[in-house]
């Protein structure tokens, strides 16, 4: 069946092709490149500005799920298949991580870094597979893939290796010398910094794959996968390789966050939330997109949290929050199916834009 | 161990019919709108709770209930289809995916509002009593036919058989059919294609709110019990294939046979993944289902 | 495509701002408690509990123990530090059950609202993260609502537990069926693939062997599972002489309903969480007669405790009065934490966290709730009671004998002879 699919307006065309690049004109590029230089700029600097401790991991919070959203955007918004099992890749990365570090006694960073290998060679095996799969069809293989993850990971034949149902205690992330605050100081700034890390990384790696080939048989194979089977794309590689990608940084992902909670717990690690979040942030921000997921990822985090933490008028939202969340969910993709990326692809934006999508999609 | 898997044989039977219905409103609901409900277990979870209110607050015999609890579903299921899935209908598959996934999760956490996280049951004096066949006349152990199983069994296929005469012989029911096949030539006979999706996905709720009465009878039960069940359907409806009601029938003995044989295997804390994986391997292997794809 | 820099740049600072709640970022990052508190003096607990989501109720039960004690002890005038009183203050979030929510809860009560000390949270997840953070600033926290082992085997200096370790128990339980039956051998045992759970049936499975019962049927059913009647099914091939279950409320219910459907009987049935919480006998009805369940603490322990409540009757009695309801052994477990706090605080005359440490690790008192003893891994001491379902629709303590209300009922008929 066809898929429609949104507009993609960075897709390497050096004609300008939205409003912000003809208001900017020839000199764009540079203009991008120093805008990035000073938005990384901010975030090395941020933790110097005396944050709390809260405020950092709030913020390491946020970074997490912008990776996750970039990663998911490999595989869901570039080739076009919808992948609903990523958090299998996140646990994965996470027991490789804590089985490293615990039975190996590997370092972090090396470990995290096997732990996203594990997680990529999995989905290679999983992918040949499933990716034969179209559509829904995948998208429930993919859940699938998941929820038996979590099962074979759990279970009394792997226990040995895994620790079953109990989980991992992870070594502690202990400072040399330094104790109390002085030493979580030290800790929230590492974590964070390796957070920017990574999300600088997987950015990095998403732009290079826009200049790739592999990027063009990716978007190829999302517009018409047929028509890029003729054109002599091999398809299944390229899903592939777009599905390891994505493992590789949700596995990342995971290794941080098993390390930087000191433990894991099967039913923590593989939980549906982590998947849901990543693909709500990248459908929010704009699928697809170098970006978008990014953007999302904020957005949805600031959300969360505002839901979480404030009382407008004194209302308690707490128990409301998951509700808001799912409304807020609807909303969006009622009115804004292509993301916030939208605002900056179409040429005129009003408020006319939101009732033009309603009624692209409507019956 | 004749007994065991002669009860084994006894539980797949029974736990066939009831995940039949499970499965046949989600596979109408795809069938037809071409849309996978995610908040099908919703409306599964919603069903009980109907059963659960009227037992306990008037005191109303459960399987009674299954009447109210199915015009419930069904009004809701009717407006949430006409006001908020038809105006995303056209969309891509990972927008309809993420719409009904939020409807799902609004619905469980309303739920959650209104009868909190317990752990719920709908209890009556009969629940747990049953046949007990091949008795021994010396342990008196024989295999058990559960009253409340073996009704909800026959229960399930009779409302089975009624959406089948319903899809076959009525006009609202060739109508449905004629809209799944194809809509615009639908339309071009004078059905108003609107209503009609409304309509059947009001029937998929309809049956999900029955096969949640009956369930609630069955095991305890709290507002997220859905996810469990909408993966099932999934399953059932891909082995016997989409867009047949037999079909239907036929993947929910497959997979209740798995389901209990592998239960008394040792591969028991694998279930869930053993379904899976006989799901991955029907799709590769033959993804029209045992039944094939037949007329929506 | 680069303007989504500027939005992300911006939506970062406001998110930041958001989370920083409404007081700006602290600029010294002071966590460390103060020695002594000044005049007037208070003390700033901080807690966060499971308010909404999967463990509400349970949640509720604590923030009611911690509530209602800090009310009662503020009304004396708070806790006795070195030679003034302190009254207590708590600041109290919601961790919407969620273990990742509840490490930012407690990170933002050290880091931005200066508590001085931590209460825990109920739910393996989140007293998993919160412990992690207490343990990361170096603040002392005692919690109501974890028990497994693994919380504790991490060389934490900050945790202190007051539910007994998963590890132990159903053994009150087996104990009291071999005291009364000793030609009960076999045994069947249903684990949830839970991390609690797993480590109950781990501690019940080394104690059976020890005890040299058989077990016949062990068998592992995934978490939140709908069905168990093949389980059953299987075990009642094995003609089991006891049941046991490692589960939780849900499916514990579970397990009887369908063991209830397939025929499966046994003499003796006990669960490690369920048949302790009044829920189980509102949805079993009269099918949970006869099964046991584990509990630390019921109002009919006759504890005698130097303690502000001093035995459970008085301690259940004041609950009721003010909540309406018998309290359950959770909101118990809560108060617990606070008074071990409060002895360790008197014993040490500050607040200061090397002081409060080193007493709460020497702790040995009376209370309501119980001797108050923890291990040096930090978890309490204390055996297990035993409740039992009776035809009257309640629970009645059988176990220890000194305190027994009834007396056990053994064995349990089969199903279809009730």
């Amino acid at each position: 069946m066809s898929n429609p699919k949104p507009e993609t307006q960075n897709q390497k065309s050096k004609m300008p092709v939205t409003r912000w690049d003809m208001l900017l004109g020839p000199r764009r590029n540079i203009v991008y490149v120093v805008v990035c230089a000073v938005a990384l700029a901010a975030l090395l600097f941020l933790p110097r500005m005396s944050l709390s401790g809260f405020v950092l991991t709030s913020l390491t919070t946020a970074l997490l799920l912008a990776v996750r959203a970039q990663a998911w955007n490999f595989i869901g918004g570039y080739t076009g298949y919808a992948a609903f099992g990523n958090v299998a890749f996140y646990g994965l990365g996470a027991y490789g991580t804590a089985i490293l570090m615990t039975k190996l006694h590997w370092p972090f960073l090396p470990a995290m870094l096997i732990g996203g290998v594990v997680a990529t060679v999995y989905a290679v095996i999983v992918g040949l597979p499933v990716l034969r799969m179209r559509g829904q069809y995948f998208a429930i293989a993919t859940l699938g893939v998941a929820e038996a993850t979590r099962e074979l990971v759990s279970s009394p034949q792997l226990s040995k290796l895994t620790a079953g149902p109990t989980g991992i205690n992870l070594p502690f992330f202990r400072p040399e010398g330094l104790s109390g605050a002085a030493a979580a100081a030290v800790g929230s700034r590492y974590f964070y910094y390796v957070a920017v890390g990574l999300l600088v990384f997987v950015v990095l790696v998403t732009w290079l794959l826009t200049r790739s080939k592999l990027g063009y048989s990716l978007v190829a194979i999302r517009e018409d996968e047929d028509a890029a089977k003729m054109l002599g794309i091999n398809t299944t590689w390229a899903k592939v390789a777009a599905f390891a990608m994505s493992a590789f940084f949700t596995g990342l992902v995971g290794g941080h966050y098993a390390y930087w909670r000191t433990f894991i717990l099967p039913e923590e690690v593989f939980n549906v939330r982590y998947t849901l979040e990543g693909i709500l942030s990248a459908v929010l921000g704009g699928p697809g997109t170098i970006l978008g997921p990014v953007v999302g990822g904020a957005i949805y985090d600031a959300v969360s949290t505002f839901l979480t933490f404030s009382k407008p008028f004194g209302i308690d939202l707490g128990q409301f929050h998951v509700t808001i969340l799912g409304l807020f969910i609807v909303m969006v993709i009622i009115f804004l199916p292509r993301g916030v990326a939208d605002f900056f692809g179409r040429h005129k934006f009003s408020l006319g834009m939101f009732l033009e999508n309603v009624r692209q999609n409507r019956v | 161990m004749t007994i065991l898997l002669g009860q084994s044989l006894v539980n797949a039977i029974l736990l066939s019919g009831m995940l039949a219905l499970v499965a046949l409103g989600f596979s109408i609901v795809w069938g037809v709108l071409k849309i996978i409900n995610l908040a099908h277990g919703a409306f599964i979870m919603l069903g009980a709770y109907v059963t659960f209110t009227l037992f306990n607050l008037y005191h109303v015999d459960p399987f009674l209930t299954i009447p109210i609890s199915m015009l419930a579903l069904f009004l809701l299921g009717y407006l949430i289809q006409a006001y908020v899935i038809n105006w995303v209908i056209r969309a891509p598959l990972l927008v309809t995916f993420l719409l009904t996934f939020g409807l799902d999760i609004i619905l469980i956490n309303l739920a959650l509002f209104v009868w909190k996280g317990d752990v719920r049951a709908v209890g009556p004096a009969y629940a747990g009593t049953g046949l007990t066949l091949f008795r021994d006349p010396l342990t008196s152990q024989g295999i058990q036919v559960p009253y409340v199983r073996l009704a909800a069994f026959v229960i399930s296929l009779v409302l089975a058989g009624l959406l089948y005469l319903f899809m076959s012989y009525t006009k609202l029911g060739r109508a449905i059919q004629a809209t799944g096949q194809d809509k615009d030539a639908a339309q071009l006979t004078g059905v108003r294609v609107a209503p009609t999706y409304a309509l059947t996905f009001a029937i998929g709720a309809a049956l999900a709110g029955a096969a949640g009465s009956l369930i609630s009878v069955m095991q305890p039960f709290d507002p997220n019990m859905g996810g469990g069940y909408r993966l099932r359907a999934f399953i059932i409806v891909v082995l016997g294939g989409l867009g047949s009601i037999p079909g239907v029938i036929l993947g929910s003995v497959l997979f209740a046979l798995v389901d209990v044989l592998v239960g008394i295997s040792p591969l028991a804390p694998l279930k869930d993944g053993v379904a899976f994986a006989m799901l991955v391997l029907v799709l590769i292997v033959r993804p029209t289902g045992i039944a094939g794809k037949a007329f929506y | 495509m680069k303007i989504h820099l500027l939005v992300l740049l911006s939506l970062w600072v406001v998110a930041s701002l958001i989370a920083g709640c409404a007081t700006p970022p602290a600029a010294a990052p002071a966590a460390q408690p103060t020695a002594a508190p000044a005049k007037p003096c208070t003390i700033t607990f901080g807690a966060a509990v499971s308010l909404t989501g999967a463990t509400a109720k349970e949640g509720e039960y604590v923030k009611n123990g911690y509530n209602m004690f800090i009310e009662d002890i503020n009304k004396e005038g708070g806790f006795k530090v070195g030679s003034q009183k302190c009254t207590l203050v708590l600041k109290i979030y919601d961790d919407e059950s969620n273990a990742d929510t509840s490490a930012k809860l407690i990170e933002k009560l050290v880091t931005e609202d200066k508590v001085n000390l931590l209460l825990g949270p109920y739910g393996t997840g989140p007293v998993f993260s919160a412990s992690a953070i207490a343990e990361k600033y170096d603040v002392p926290m005692v919690e109501p609502g974890g028990a497994g082992m693994k919380i504790f085997t991490r060389g934490f200096k900050n945790v202190w537990g007051t539910l007994p370790a998963a590890p132990n128990y159903l053994n009150s339980a087996v104990d009291m069926i071999m005291a009364k039956d000793p030609s009960a051998k076999n045994v069947a045992l249903f684990i949830e693939n839970d991390s609690f759970s797993q480590e109950v049936a781990d501690g019940i499975t080394a104690y059976l062997k020890q005890k040299g019962l058989n077990l016949v049927y062990s068998e592992q059913y995934p978490k939140g599972t709908k069905d168990v009647s093949s389980l059953a099914t299987a075990a009642k091939a094995k003609n089991p002489d006891i049941v046991l279950g490692a589960s939780h409320l849900a499916d514990a219910e579970l397990v009887v309903k369908q063991a209830k459907d397939i025929g499966l009987n046994a003499k003796a049935w006990a669960f490690s969480v369920g048949p302790s919480t009044a829920e189980f006998g509102t949805a079993l009805g009269k099918d949970a007669t006869y099964i046991l369940g584990v509990t630390p603490w019921t109002p009919a322990m006759k504890f005698q405790g130097q303690d502000i409540y001093g035995t459970p009757q008085k301690f259940a009695d004041a609950f009721k009065a003010k909540y309406g309801y018998v309290p359950s052994y959770h909101s118990a477990s809560a108060v617990a934490t606070m008074i071990a706090f409060q002895k360790a605080i008197e014993a040490a005359g500050s607040i200061e966290p090397k002081a409060v440490r080193e007493q709460l690790n020497k702790l040995d008192v009376p209370t309501f709730y119980g001797q108050l003893k923890f291990s040096p891994e930090g978890i309490i001491v204390k055996p297990m009671g035993v409740v039992q379902w009776f035809d009257d629709g309640n629970m009645y303590t059988i176990w220890p004998k000194e305190v027994a209300e009834k007396d056990f009922i053994y064995p349990a008929p089969a199903w279809d002879k009730r």
